[in-house]
């Protein structure tokens, strides 16, 4: 078929120099060039893989994978590769394949050095101007205010909230959780709003409350990756690791080192270890059966993560080339890639194309060892029982079958058939009760790889197209002065802590207090939370910013006292308004779920632990050894009392629906596991109508609390509305409700379930 | 009467607005569209290209021979490492007046030919289901982007307000598939998780029979909330809420009727197979796609799974395609008979397709009950309706049926080309978030204009 090419070409195209090559060049390249090639590589239309052929220059200079040919050289040129399909990843028209004569004209091109009159075309590219764009707000120091200000000096007087909508309001944004009727008599008793705030910051449930918005943040989930139910079996770890963080008031930039690094500082305690889980707990694809890709896949995942959380960037998009709007270059992109290249975070499981996350064996105190031993006791002790049953199920079994031949056989063959299935479901169950054996404590952390490396950029994230190699280093826009310097022999985990925490950072405080100011006021001073980029939203006080973003640091990194300090001011008990400072805003799912088992008095306490309910053998699939796939689990059964516990210690799943008593956090906007979340969206759709509706958490929880109701219709009415508004009845609302009982059946009820769903409760005014 | 002054005086206050606005459109079409809605029948698991669409002589010619593919896919081979050739499982021939060569296992689809386009050189770029199918679904599969669904509710929002603009029936696991991601909420679709066989059980989660003591309930509540608007300002997230309530009563009574398969003609049932096996399941679910998307639900999805053939394909397969083949090609007539088809866009595919060579997971199995392993680089999916040709075959691939060899139809092709059917310029149905305009094609997608009628 080809063979006739070269004739064809002897008569049509004579070799070509000078004004007959650029003659040819119009005739026959540029035409093809422009109804082929232009579509995607012109300045005109389409510039994709940097490459243009709309001039000499642009092919010249090439695209991400270098000079698209070598005059003279078709042999050596990537355009003929790709135009002859011989390569599978490089195969241009990616449409459909130039025809043979197309090819040779081409060819011919190259050959001939590829003579090419067209002058250059004034590039109209979209980058970045880095000088400018470091002039952006959140890249200048933070300025300290010369004098101590209060909060109130930035805001002018405004009306402010009635004590109760007061205390409504702080004891949901400290703790998640309404006010009780004894802690509400209290505060008319004793009217301290500071020993009020102080009660609930020393209180568990400050941590349960605040550790769930820092989850958000961190994508976190029972689950490694969404293919096949695959458990983060010690997931739970890094989240008890977060409440503790929280209720002690770890100082923040600890918490940042113990994150980023823990696993690299001294000290005794298992918490530094599992901490590290931030930079495991995540979306990783453990199926992906290309592994270089999986390796940067992770990579990008670990950037993306301390972009959002800490420095409020979206570095992630400096993966394939420089940042578009913010003066982020790929360069700095592959210098983090190089710390974090660095950093052991997956593994291959031997199991088929399945990877996992690194798992790191914890410190155990004498007291613990001494109680695993006892339970591994107690474990063996279950295995030997088990194993007995087994061997005599097997051993009736065979009995059986030596009686077959016997009168009754169909009555020996049911019994035969009855002792091998309970042989078979005993040796399921052993194989579950290897699976959940007692271990030493574990928790899904990272190490040093061994061989910390710099890394070579990927060219638009590819890992089998390689570019330069950056050294390893951080994010100059956000810092002024010297960086720390990365050690060879070190990924530079802990250098970029100490990045991060420094007070030449420009970002990382105002991150951290704007996400405080918004969970308390419903907006933060920077709408934009997770992004202080150039396309963000600007301080809409940024002395205030600055002020808290430096009081914070001289405090001792102390969240609490931030807190305390901005829940105590005028500003935060002014009276809610649209247009701010202080916003009303919907409850989020946790706070419904944990409000209505409060206040029907069903909440039970929890001190954490795992949230996945491994023991039970439903919740496990795939034990057997010779599977392909992983160990899946899933949540067709419930311990008895999570229905009762705060929704933070409920199993997250992110490969499906929450179910179970989790099931309210997908109806009311709970934060996608998969993305990074500093402020959940409020949504009001009929499905959650549904829920409240007709859902079994509201049903159930008005009945009990309904019957834990007591005294004559007035008191019951006075203990209700107390209860679940949090504010005394007033006489309209008796009447209303004395008449609504009268003539409805099964009035209390229903009275309390209609209470439920009222926006005064589903609020946070 | 003003703006303001008419806010305060209707009955559903602002609140009614900000929902309604919220399913009203984004943006009005950028030009004519030729199709208003879509109903995605979506083939979980991977249907073998080779068994059904794509014949290859080559295969059935080098059948338990290693396959003469030049470069294999990266990856850990499970099950396949000795890449032996496996012939189609079924017979082909032309159908149809356009002669399209489909294989004897469809034999419904056969008399619908002249009106499918079918695309030979579909792509998507993972090999492993969840990703892959999130990617058919979303585009992406390295983030959470927002469903093909919820971007059409987005752009076109809804024809029907006691209805959601987007429902997905009986959805497999993932949520994201049927996400709206940064999208508003209200564009996320609606799962009916199964179609229930009875009227009892309830469609969608939590939608009861609505009752006169809900009512009073309701009342009381909606009282209450009005005296907690007139102590503040307006609120839209409060009326939202408010008004939500009375959507979701509406839903209760509206739902039913629309589920309810019984006021279907006899004739009408069986042509889909209502009623019959192996057909009803999915007979079911298809026709219950017709009936919303008539409703003026603007994209109805439909999950039919069972492909995901590792093994013995060769008696899996007819099996999966009896269930589906019959309830699909109805759908299609369906449309047509009502005259629906000209402006409804039908899409038919798995996540992906399956490999020329053939699997062994056991590593023992003699080579006729081998199966086929995941084949993302190539397979084939159909179109019909909503604008495009019919009787028309688009791509083609190696003699293998392995890599495209002309026709490649990206999914962010085949996403372009939906929004192009429905009168968006895929670059131009945009949203801001996070600091950037994202869109269901990301930064790539060309509209496969050699398809449209």
């Amino acid at each position: 078929m080809r063979r006739w090419l070269p004739l064809l070409l002897a008569v049509a195209l004579r070799p070509a120099l000078g004004a007959d090559g650029d003659a040819f060049f119009e005739a026959k390249v540029q035409p093809l060039l422009v109804e082929r090639c232009y579509e995607c590589h012109s300045h005109g239309k389409k510039i994709k893989g940097g490459l243009t052929f709309d001039s000499r220059s642009g092919w010249e200079k090439g695209g991400d994978t270098g000079p698209a040919l070598v005059p003279g050289k078709p042999d050596e040129s990537l355009i003929i590769k790709a135009i002859s399909y011989s390569d599978p990843d490089l195969q241009m028209p990616p449409k459909k394949k130039l025809s043979d004569a197309e090819i040779a004209v081409l060819t011919e091109w190259v050959k001939l050095g590829a003579p090419d009159p067209r002058g250059a075309v004034v590039a109209k590219k979209f980058v970045v101007n880095f000088k400018e764009a470091l002039r952006h707000w959140a890249f200048q120091p933070i300025r300290r205010p010369e004098s101590a200000t209060s909060i109130d000096s930035f805001f002018s007087a405004t009306p402010r909230a009635d004590n109760f909508t007061w205390l409504r309001r702080v004891s949901f944004d400290l703790t998640g959780l309404p006010p009780t009727p004894q802690e509400i008599e209290d505060f008319v008793r004793d009217p301290s709003r500071e020993r009020f705030v102080d009660r609930l910051l020393a209180s568990r449930a400050f941590g349960e409350r605040w550790a769930r918005h820092w989850l958000d943040l961190v994508g976190y989930a029972d689950q490694i990756g969404t293919a096949n139910n695959v458990p983060a079996a010690h997931a739970w770890r890094y989240r008890d690791y977060v409440i503790r963080a929280f209720n002690a008031d770890k100082p923040f930039d600890e918490f940042i080192r113990e994150q980023i690094a823990g696993d690299l500082l001294t000290t005794t305690s298992p918490d530094p270890l599992i901490a590290t889980g931030f930079l495991v707990l995540g979306n990783v694809n453990i199926v992906e059966s290309d592994k270089d890709k999986l390796r940067v896949d992770v990579v990008d995942q670990q950037i993306e993560k301390v972009g959002k959380a800490f420095l409020g960037l979206t570095l992630q998009c400096a993966r394939c080339h420089d940042h578009k709007f913010d003066p982020v270059s790929q360069r700095d992109y592959y210098g983090l890639a190089g710390i974090f290249g660095s950093t052991d975070s997956v593994w291959l499981t031997g199991r088929g194309v399945w990877s996992s996350v690194t798992f790191t064996e914890l410190p155990q105190t004498d007291r613990e060892r001494a109680q695993l031993a006892e339970r591994t006791r107690e474990h063996e002790q279950t295995v030997a029982n088990v194993k007995h049953d087994i061997a005599e199920a097997r051993e009736r079994g065979h009995v059986l079958a030596l009686h077959l031949d016997d009168e009754e056989r169909e009555s020996i063959e049911k019994q035969k058939a009855d002792a091998d299935k309970l042989a078979r479901d005993l040796e399921n169950r052993l194989r579950h009760l290897d699976y959940i054996k007692p271990t030493p404590p574990v928790a899904h952390g990272v190490w040093e790889n061994g061989a910390p490396a710099d890394t070579r950029i990927t060219i638009r994230g590819n890992p089998h197209a390689l570019g330069d190699e950056v050294p390893r280093g951080f994010v100059p826009a956000a810092f002024h002065g010297q960086p720390p310097a990365i050690p060879r022999e070190q990924s530079g985990r802990l250098q970029l802590a100490e990045w991060l925490t420094s007070p030449n950072n420009t970002l990382t405080t105002r991150v951290a207090v704007n996400r405080i100011w918004q969970k308390l006021f419903g907006e933060g001073i920077v709408r934009s939370v997770d992004y202080f980029g150039l396309r963000g939203e600007r301080p809409s006080k940024p002395e205030l910013l600055d002020t808290l973003a430096s009081r914070f640091v001289s405090e001792g990194w102390s969240q609490k006292r931030l807190i305390r300090e901005i829940v105590l001011s005028a500003a935060y008990a002014s009276a809610s308004r649209t247009d701010g400072p202080q916003r009303r805003f919907r409850l989020d799912a946790e706070a419904i779920r944990d409000a209505v088992l409060t206040v029907s008095g069903d909440l039970a306490p929890c001190e954490g632990g795992p949230a996945l309910a491994l023991e039970f053998a439903e919740n496990v699939s795939g034990l057997d050894p010779k599977n392909v796939n992983p160990v899946a689990f899933s949540t067709s059964k419930f311990r008895p009392e999570q229905a009762r516990q705060r929704t933070i210690y409920l199993p997250v799943v992110r490969s499906s629906a929450q179910r179970g008593p989790a099931e309210i956090l997908d109806v009311f906007d709970f934060a996608q596991p998969a993305l990074f979340t500093g402020q959940r969206p409020i949504t009001t759709v009929p499905p959650q109508a549904l829920y409240l509706m007709n859902g079994p958490l509201l049903k159930t929880q008005a009945a009990k609390l309904a019957a834990d109701l007591h005294g004559d219709d007035r008191a019951r009415l006075a203990q209700l509305y107390l209860r679940v508004l949090n504010r005394p009845i007033t006489d309209a609302e008796a009447r209303e409700a004395l008449d609504f009982i009268a003539d409805t059946p099964n009035a209390w009820t229903s009275l309390c379930h209609a209470l439920l769903t009222c926006n005064e409760f589903l609020f946070r005014l | 009467m003003n703006r303001r002054h008419f806010l305060r005086s209707t009955a559903c206050g602002f609140g009614g607005l900000a929902l309604n606005a919220m399913l009203a459109r984004a943006s009005a079409p950028h030009f004519a569209p030729k199709a208003k809605r879509v109903i995605f029948l979506f083939m979980a698991g991977g249907p073998s290209q080779h068994d059904l669409f794509d014949y290859k002589p080559r295969l059935a010619k080098s059948h338990g021979e290693r396959v003469g593919v030049k470069s294999l896919p990266r990856g850990i081979p499970v099950g396949t490492d000795k890449f032996l050739t496996l012939g189609p499982v079924a017979q082909f021939a032309p159908r149809g007046q356009s002669g399209m060569v489909i294989s004897d296992l469809m034999p419904h689809l056969h008399r619908i030919t002249d009106d499918i386009c079918l695309l030979r050189g579909m792509q998507v770029d993972n090999p492993a289901h969840d990703l892959a199918s999130l990617q058919f679904h979303t585009g992406g599969f390295n983030d959470v982007r927002p469903s093909m669904g919820a971007w059409v509710s987005y752009g076109l929002g809804t024809e029907n307000h006691d209805l959601p603009s987007f429902i997905s029936i009986q959805p497999g696991s993932d949520v994201r598939t049927y996400g709206s991601a940064f999208l508003p909420a209200a564009h996320q679709g609606t799962v009916i998780g199964s179609v229930p066989a009875d009227l009892k059980t309830p469609a969608i989660r939590f939608l009861d029979e609505p009752t006169a003591s809900q009512r009073r309930e309701m009342d009381l509540v909606q009282r209450m909330n009005r005296r907690l608007l007139a102590r503040s300002e307006q609120d839209a997230q409060m009326e939202g809420m408010t008004q939500s309530f009375e959507l979701a009563f509406r839903m209760q009574a509206e739902t039913p009727k629309l589920v309810d398969l019984s006021r279907e003609s006899k004739a009408t049932l069986d042509l889909y197979g209502v009623g019959a096996e192996p057909t009803d399941k999915s007979a079911r679910a298809c026709l219950l796609a017709r009936r919303l998307s008539e409703a003026g639900v603007r994209f109805v999805q439909v999950t039919l799974d069972g492909w995901d053939h590792h093994g013995d394909i060769r008696g899996a397969l007819p099996k999966t395609a009896a269930k589906c083949d019959q309830p699909c090609a109805a759908l299609v007539q369906d449309l047509k008979a009502r005259g629906l088809l000209d402006d409804t866009l039908v899409i038919w595919s798995g996540e992906f397709g399956r490999t020329p060579w053939s699997q062994d997971l056991s590593g023992t199995a003699p080579i006729e009950k081998h199966g086929r392993e995941h084949q993302p680089e190539s397979f084939c999916a159909w179109l019909a309706g909503g604008g495009v040709c019919g009787g028309l075959v688009h791509g083609e691939t190696d003699e293998f049926g392995y890599q495209t060899v002309n026709g490649r139809v990206h999914i962010h092709d085949l996403h372009a080309t939906v929004l192009h059917l429905l009168g968006f310029d895929h670059e131009r149905l945009t949203h801001r978030h996070a600091g950037r305009d994202y869109r269901l094609t990301d930064v790539y997608g060309e509209v496969v204009r050699e398809i449209i009628a």
